[in-house]
């Protein structure tokens, strides 16, 4: 199930990308989980906490970085298609479900910031499910750094690729 | 403001407070919107349905653990740092689920202020949607 040149990714750096932390962007994400935790919208209890200024949420970390979208590049599920964005593209498992993530924290981020995020492909995976078949895990490795070259945060991604008529809770 | 929790306040094996968040299609919509993440299982019905097998409108992975995440961080306070978390997939909850967050004290690292906490997600207090673990710092009481 896992084509020949995904398998030949594993261990390669398979996505690039760069981004500046917005206030109003992690605002808006900590609005959006119902977080009014005063520390990333009040620069005086930031400040008092021992922060500059109001603190990027740190799960939002792995938002910063996020590109532009060719709404031409999308898939029928409305996500894009494509090694170019860092997916990883397995053909007979078109379904994805999120598997699991850790992240490890080294430096808060404020508004202004810039951050690079360099993902690997850590491994591809073929198991199987209970009662659905065969699927696949494809793990990847992002480091985030600051535009000085400090580790802002590092990252290991899991997804859970399905085939076409699995149901998620068969695995 | 939150209240301080201080390293010498915690006990192993204490629960920490729970947060339990009834999902609506409206916050999903807007935590799809801050994510940039178009993906019709989040927000198209029809296509969540008919065309991925699932029973409604899928609450987002990353919403589920940041609910996770929130607990904790409301649970250490604003002087308590969250240094890493770790958490696994297990299942699927839909809009108008209800996911309910718990967690434990597993160990505390006396000396610099570690704690280990092990977490869980459920939908609707039931079916068993993440689990998990995290390491925060508290500090320490100061001297009075």
């Amino acid at each position: 199930m896992i084509p020949p040149d995904v398998r030949r990714l594993v261990g390669t750096q398979i996505h690039a990308a760069f981004g500046v932390v917005r206030r109003q962007d992690f605002q808006r994400w900590a609005a959006a989980v119902h977080d009014r935790n005063p520390l990333y919208f009040d620069a005086a209890c930031a400040r008092a906490a021992g922060y500059r200024d109001v603190v990027m949420p740190p799960l939002f970390l792995k938002e910063v970085t996020r590109g532009v979208i060719n709404l031409d590049d999308l898939g029928p599920d409305g996500i894009p298609a494509g090694i170019g964005q860092g997916h990883v593209e397995i053909p007979l498992c078109p379904r994805r479900m999120a598997g699991g993530e850790a992240m490890t924290f080294y430096a808060p981020c404020y508004d202004g910031d810039s951050v690079s995020a360099v993902r690997v492909l850590a491994g591809v995976e073929q198991k199987r499910g209970r009662r659905s078949g065969d699927f696949v895990l494809v793990t990847t490795r992002t480091s985030y750094t600051s535009g000085a070259g400090v580790l802002l945060a590092q990252a290991v991604l899991t997804s859970i690729r399905l085939q076409a008529a699995a149901a998620r809770d068969d695995l | 403001m939150n209240q301080q929790r201080y390293f010498e306040d915690v006990t192993e094996g204490a629960a920490i407070a729970p947060l339990m968040v009834p999902v609506t299609p409206v916050q999903m919509f807007f935590f799809s919107a801050a994510t940039y993440n178009g993906h019709l299982i989040h927000y198209n019905e029809t296509w969540s349905t008919a065309m991925d097998g699932h029973p409604g409108l899928v609450i987002h992975g990353p919403l589920q653990i940041a609910l996770l995440t929130r607990m904790v961080t409301d649970w250490i306070g604003p002087r308590g740092r969250l240094i890493s978390y770790s958490v696994q997939s297990r299942g699927s909850a839909y809009a108008g689920d209800t996911v309910h967050c718990t967690g434990t004290v597993e160990r505390k690292h006396a000396g610099d202020g570690l704690i280990d906490l092990a977490l869980r997600a459920t939908r609707n207090g039931r079916e068993l949607l993440i689990p998990g673990n995290a390491t925060v710092r508290l500090p320490a009481r100061p001297a009075t």
